[in-house]
């Protein structure tokens, strides 16, 4: 036996021997730990939950109140993204690289175009009030307003704003308020709350991406 | 002297808990879906309370059941399960003083929200009091949600448990409004247990008390669910365990450790109480039967001096000679309405049937909408708040002055030129051709415009403004001579001067 023996690295498994890029395995971890395969799982249970309300008629076919429920369904989506903003790591995280808002920024985006594949998904076949169009606008807008909420109170808590603009929605839906700030009440073919619907989102998504969700050394209270 | 134990726990849990952080956006949400709703509500104490489980309920759902999923899903969020349950007391107690935390500071905020509400009703209205059952109803609903997200909370740990639990709630809160709008007596009254419904009528509880029934029953399904779930939460450790016990000895070992005989006992005691008052009210809600004055009875719970009218003074204005009364709850609209009628009243004064006052009684009677119409006896204008000839919900505010005025108008004449009585049922066939040119020149001479004036052929309103050419004294003398031709419809318009 010589010392070149023992100084000689063990073999490698075989698992190992599969070189999976950096990025991948980075963006991988990155989605991993804010619980993404949970949340698509989330909005899956959302578009299935669309699809139920339709087709079992929980939502009324036509008038004002025909877009309450679509409405919350919408903004459930939106919640579960806005809570992925939350890492279990706080602000250690940011020490560590130049790729964190890159990767929330995709993460995010990504999320979004989930959610409204999904909640399409679950739409198919049935007859929803306003279509896809003012399905995807509602999404993006409430998806806006929860990353710009994980600002303030924290990835955990960015669904507590979306719900009370979500009730404050349901009074504006049904005084049929035109302001195009309460884009999830207007028609599809509203310029307005198309406008108002992608400033909030482009700023909310800027906002996250740039400084990211508040964090603290433990999600108290 | 020190709190005892359990104080000082509910104590710290009173100042980490989450909810005070929403209650800003809960008062602004509050401020504008109820506030506003209720104020756009005429001052009607049974009316504007509605809005208690309507809306207000609704705007605390969504937060009750998502911040009491984030209280109980606090040690499992955290990952302290296993080192809290090194500490003395069961976990039952230590659950229970988070639960406690969290209601009191909803329930706080719920009677803040309600007494805001109250207050602004009591400076408006003018007649009646502070119905109390909506309140129960309203707070036993925030009970249930929040026991329903705690559980969920405590059961199912993590970071999307509390959004989802409010989403869940929100959805159910529709769905149950959107089946409790359809209720009928044929299709199963199953979604009385709702207690979202539509608004009531705008006199509900003005004539006739509302029978607490309804509100009974909600009160004991949603309560005997927060107590069955209470109880699910005094096993909460062991269902864990049990969900992950891999075999039968797995599962045996895990309901032995579930703490005392004495607990297990109270556990099973508190969901099979909570179990049989939401099965008792399950039951009782499907034998409700439509009451005569618009409301809803269950026999089992029915109470017969809840049917006696309530006695009150109307309030009364003359001017001319025509006196027009309503009810003191309404007395804001007096002035209005007897400024309206007066001239309409002037024009055909004198005239066979002609009323020599106005009066409201109640919209529902027998089951069925009260319709406008003459009394005979003596000769009075009977209206009701809802319906004025073929008008609705007149006295539900005034949002068109003009509109609201020719609505009166317009139903004082079509019960003169018909001598339709007042009735209860649907509203009757409209007015034949020479009628209804009768009517639009008498509201062409005291200066309103008839309501729909495109849908007369060409032919009525050339005989309309034939007639209101003419002068008072002869319409009237004309009208003297041909009132009981016209109310037969045998007078064409060729013969109206």
């Amino acid at each position: 036996m010589t010392a070149a023996e023992v100084l000689k690295p063990p073999a490698a498994p075989a698992a190992a021997a599969r070189r999976i890029p950096a990025g991948i395995r980075l963006a991988w971890l990155h989605l991993r730990s804010r619980r993404v395969p949970a949340a698509v799982l989330a909005l899956a249970v959302c578009g299935g939950l669309l699809h139920v309300a339709l087709h079992w008629h929980w939502a009324f076919n036509s008038g004002p109140y025909a877009q309450q429920v679509p409405m919350i369904i919408e903004a459930s989506a939106a919640s579960v993204i806005a809570v992925t903003a939350h890492s279990a790591f706080g602000e250690t995280e940011r020490a560590t690289g130049r790729w964190l808002p890159y990767l929330r920024l995709l993460a995010a985006i990504g999320l979004t175009g989930l959610a409204i594949l999904a909640l399409q998904l679950g739409a198919a076949g049935e007859s929803l009030n306003g279509g896809i169009a003012v399905l995807a606008r509602n999404v993006i807008g409430f998806t806006g307003l929860g990353l710009a909420c994980s600002l303030v109170t924290g990835g955990l808590l960015a669904w507590t704003l979306l719900m009370g603009y979500l009730v404050f929605c349901q009074y504006a839906l049904l005084e049929a308020w035109t302001a195009p700030w309460t884009w999830p009440v207007r028609p599809p073919a509203d310029r307005g709350a198309w406008i108002s619907a992608s400033l909030i989102f482009t700023a909310g998504l800027l906002l996250f991406t740039i400084r990211g969700p508040r964090t603290r050394l433990s999600d108290d209270s | 002297m020190p709190l005892p134990r359990p104080a000082r726990a509910l104590r710290l849990e009173f100042k980490r808990n989450a909810v005070p952080y929403v209650l800003p956006l809960l008062a602004a949400v509050f401020f504008f879906d109820t506030l506003r709703t209720a104020d756009g509500f005429p001052p009607i104490w049974t009316l504007r309370a509605s809005t208690i489980t309507d809306h207000m309920l609704f705007e605390f759902s969504a937060f009750a059941g998502g911040l009491a999923a984030w209280a109980g899903s606090r040690e499992g969020r955290r990952k302290t399960v296993d080192l809290v349950a090194t500490t003395p007391g069961p976990a039952w107690t230590r659950r229970s003083i988070t639960l406690a935390g969290t209601l009191c500071w909803l329930l706080l905020a719920f009677l803040a929200g309600v007494a805001a509400l109250y207050i602004q009703t009591a400076l408006q209205a003018t007649w009646g009091g502070p119905p109390l059952w909506p309140v129960f109803v309203g707070a036993v609903g925030v009970t249930v949600v929040t026991v329903i997200g705690f559980t969920c909370g405590v059961l199912f740990p993590g970071r999307f448990t509390a959004p989802l639990v409010a989403i869940g709630v929100l959805v159910l809160d529709q769905t149950g409004f959107r089946e409790a709008l359809g209720v009928s007596a044929s299709s199963g009254t199953y979604a009385l247990l709702s207690p979202a419904n539509a608004p009531p009528v705008v006199d509900a509880g003005v004539y006739h008390h509302v029978p607490p029934d309804v509100s009974i029953v909600q009160v004991m399904f949603m309560g005997g669910i927060a107590v069955a779930l209470f109880g699910v939460l005094g096993l909460a450790p062991e269902l864990r365990q049990l969900a992950s016990a891999r075999g039968l000895a797995s599962a045996r070992a895990a309901l032995a450790r579930s703490g005392g005989w004495l607990l297990r006992a109270v556990v099973v005691i508190l969901v099979a109480c909570g179990v049989a008052a939401s099965w008792t009210a399950f039951a009782l809600a499907g034998t409700a039967k439509p009451d005569p004055v618009g409301g809803w009875e269950i026999p089992a719970l029915h109470s017969a001096a809840s049917d006696q009218p309530v006695p009150a003074i109307q309030d009364c204005r003359s001017s001319s000679g025509f006196q027009v009364c309503v009810h003191p709850a309404f007395s804001v609209y007096l002035h209005d309405v007897a400024a309206t009628l007066g001239p309409v009243a002037a024009e055909i004064a004198g005239l066979p049937g002609a009323p020599a006052g106005a009066k409201e009684v109640a919209s529902v009677r027998g089951g069925q909408d009260v319709q406008s119409g003459i009394a005979a006896n003596p000769p009075v204008f009977e209206f009701t708040a809802e319906h004025v000839g073929a008008m609705l919900g007149q006295f539900n505010g005034i949002p068109d002055p003009a509109g609201w005025a020719q609505g009166f108008q317009q139903g004082l004449l079509d019960a003169f030129l018909t001598g339709r009585p007042p009735h209860p049922g649907p509203f009757p066939i409209l007015l034949g051709p020479a009628q209804q040119a009768v009517e639009d020149a008498l509201l062409t001479a005291v200066g309103s415009q008839p309501l729909n004036p495109a849908v007369h052929s060409a032919g009525v309103s050339a005989a309309a403004r034939r007639f209101a050419a003419l002068p008072a004294s002869a319409r009237h003398a004309w009208l003297a001579t041909h009132l009981t031709a016209l109310r037969a419809g045998t007078i064409t318009l060729a013969q109206i001067p």
